[in-house]
């Protein structure tokens, strides 16, 4: 469809792509807490590295790339200036009570740098994970929680049909959207509360077609004999290679050797 | 309106690697009046190229001109001649959104800013256009109604803006052979009140040639082939070759020819070609057995099952 979000799902042959999505979410959320477990200055040279590498290897185009870090433009803004303004220091400028240290913008750029790192991991994520494979990898990873009572099978389908609909949810948002246009709605008023007004002809028929897709759907999944809590097969197994486990030893000695250069070093 | 396309050019999603080029350089011309037919398989640009007739898209190159105004652009001119073009995607009902009919079928004339009597009049003028009694109907939730008269109640939704361009995209998706034989009878009934230009996304290839004197058939984007009806759906290569049906009397008409009949192919209607094939049997058992053929079977396919 003519529909992009940021960090939506690619679909490719990479060797990103091709590892199973239970290493990949593994691998992205150690990533994405190391470089705030580990903040000094060599190990976050290492993460960066590393990072950069699987950037590569994703295929990826570094443009759509750094584009996913428009959506934490105003978070980062935020961060750095939380940084900048509460860190004591060695004062560089000071404007009354307000006081910028010099530790206090390193802090914010360091901050402001390990965000971005984050965001980027997540992103190569879900750029070669298809949301599918993100909700199987999921019910993978949490089924130890089944058995203390957890619905982790009910929750993974219950993703996997929001994301699903995703997609097709903003496909309809629009063409509802141009419909109403044609017949004069001025979706593109100036003012906020006139414009939300506005958007009621397209809202009001967003959810009428939603509830009746979910009724439908409900009744075409019963139809093909779900039953919510029993175990299911799969078309598709998880199956752990070679590759996957070579990729899990190396995001691990990543993570040791960034615990090296921050304990022994 | 004169609407001209020019070079129409329009990729989705651009610089992306999803990028799709929906149209590549499309050039037409619709006439104040015309009523044409747009034909093309799933994925050759047919509502990518309504969105842009009705001003709702950006063209990534080429323009289209709306009596000479370029129809995306956000000028008060270009607002004014968008008006005039009224637009029904597939599924219309999908848009119904007010509490009663009557708010519905009035929310387009509401935004043109008309007065509460006009507004009424033409509610009840659009209603009786769709057939549906707007007494009946005016007060009702439109999510009570039937699905064919949701419809419908869309339809007079855009008919109330009295638009001078009307585009229907496939309007009888999903209708039964009756619903859509009198849907697009009406069709037919407003254009010829109103005089308004008709262009008409529909694979009703029965029902097309009753429609519109003029066929376009839009393939991967481009255009490949534009002429009057006749000539375009008599054309069997050329629909196959865009991977369409050929209108069944037609098949027909070109099966009898394979088979050595001299019959002509651009008969569009079933009563058309048993015309033709009526004329050829004549002249074919006058010429050879000087029978009497004054009751020649109406059926399509008797005259076939005759062949040597």
């Amino acid at each position: 469809m003519n529909l992009l979000l940021p960090g939506m799902y690619v679909a490719a042959d990479s060797t990103l792509h091709r590892l199973d999505p239970r290493v990949k979410m593994g691998a992205a959320l150690l990533l994405m807490v190391l470089p705030f477990a580990a903040p000094g200055l060599a190990s976050t040279l290492l993460i960066s590295a590393f990072v950069a590498a699987i950037a590569i290897l994703s295929a990826a185009p570094p443009s759509a790339l750094l584009r996913t870090l428009r959506t934490i433009f105003w978070l980062g803004c935020f961060m750095f200036a939380f940084r900048l303004f509460t860190t004591p220091g060695q004062p560089l400028v000071a404007l009354g009570e307000v006081v910028v240290t010099r530790e206090g913008l390193l802090a914010g750029v360091v901050q402001v740098y390990r965000l971005c790192l984050l965001v980027i991991v997540a992103s190569l994520l879900s750029f070669t994970t298809s949301p599918a494979q993100l909700a199987h990898g999921l019910e993978a990873l949490l089924e130890p929680l089944a058995r203390v009572g957890l619905p982790v099978r009910e929750l993974a389908m219950v993703l996997t049909i929001a994301l699903r609909f995703v997609p097709v949810f903003f496909a309809e948002i629009e063409k509802i959207a141009k419909a109403q246009q044609a017949r004069g709605a001025g979706l593109h008023a100036r003012r906020p509360w006139r414009r939300l007004r506005n958007w009621v002809p397209v809202f009001v028929p967003i959810f009428v077609t939603a509830f009746r897709r979910a009724d439908e759907l409900a009744t075409a999944m019963e139809a093909r004999g779900f039953r919510g809590a029993r175990r299911r097969t799969r078309l598709i197994e998880l199956h752990l290679t070679r590759h996957d486990l070579l990729a899990a030893l190396v995001v691990l000695a990543v993570a040791a050797g960034t615990w090296t250069l921050e304990h022994l070093m | 309106m004169l609407i001209q396309v020019e070079n129409l050019v329009h990729t989705y999603a651009p610089g992306t690697p999803l990028a799709h080029t929906a149209l590549q350089g499309i050039e037409l011309k619709f006439d104040p009046g015309e009523r044409v037919g747009i034909l093309g398989p799933t994925g050759s640009g047919k509502s990518t190229l309504l969105q842009h007739l009705a001003g709702l898209l950006e063209p990534t190159g080429g323009r289209v001109w709306l009596d000479g105004v370029a129809a995306h652009e956000r000028t008060p001119a270009a607002r004014a001649r968008k008006r005039q073009v009224g637009l029904a995607f597939q599924y219309p009902e999908d848009q119904v959104f007010e509490q009663t009919v009557f708010r519905d079928v009035a929310f387009g004339p509401r935004n043109l800013g008309l007065k509460d009597a006009e507004v009424a009049a033409r509610v009840r003028w659009a209603l009786e256009m769709v057939g549906l009694d707007p007494a009946a109907v005016e007060g009702r939730v439109p999510f009570t109604l039937s699905g064919g008269e949701m419809r419908r109640v869309a339809l007079a939704g855009i008919l109330s803006l009295h638009p001078e361009v009307l585009i229907l995209d496939e309007p009888t998706a999903g209708l039964d052979p009756r619903g859509r034989r009198e849907l697009l009878g009406r069709v037919l009934a407003w254009q010829q009140q109103t005089h308004m230009t008709l262009i008409l996304v529909s694979h009703a290839l029965d029902e097309l040639p009753r429609l519109v004197e003029r066929v376009v058939v839009l393939n991967k984007g481009q255009v490949i082939a534009d002429g009057p009806v006749r000539q375009v759906l008599s054309d069997g290569a050329l629909l196959r070759a865009a991977g369409l049906d050929v209108p069944q009397p037609v098949a027909l008409l070109h099966a009898l020819q394979k088979a050595g009949w001299a019959v002509r192919t651009d008969r569009l209607l079933p009563e058309e070609a048993a015309g033709e094939i009526a004329r050829v049997w004549e002249q074919r058992s006058r010429g050879t057995r000087h029978r009497s053929v004054s009751k020649v079977p109406r059926g399509h396919r008797e005259p076939e099952e005759d062949i040597p």
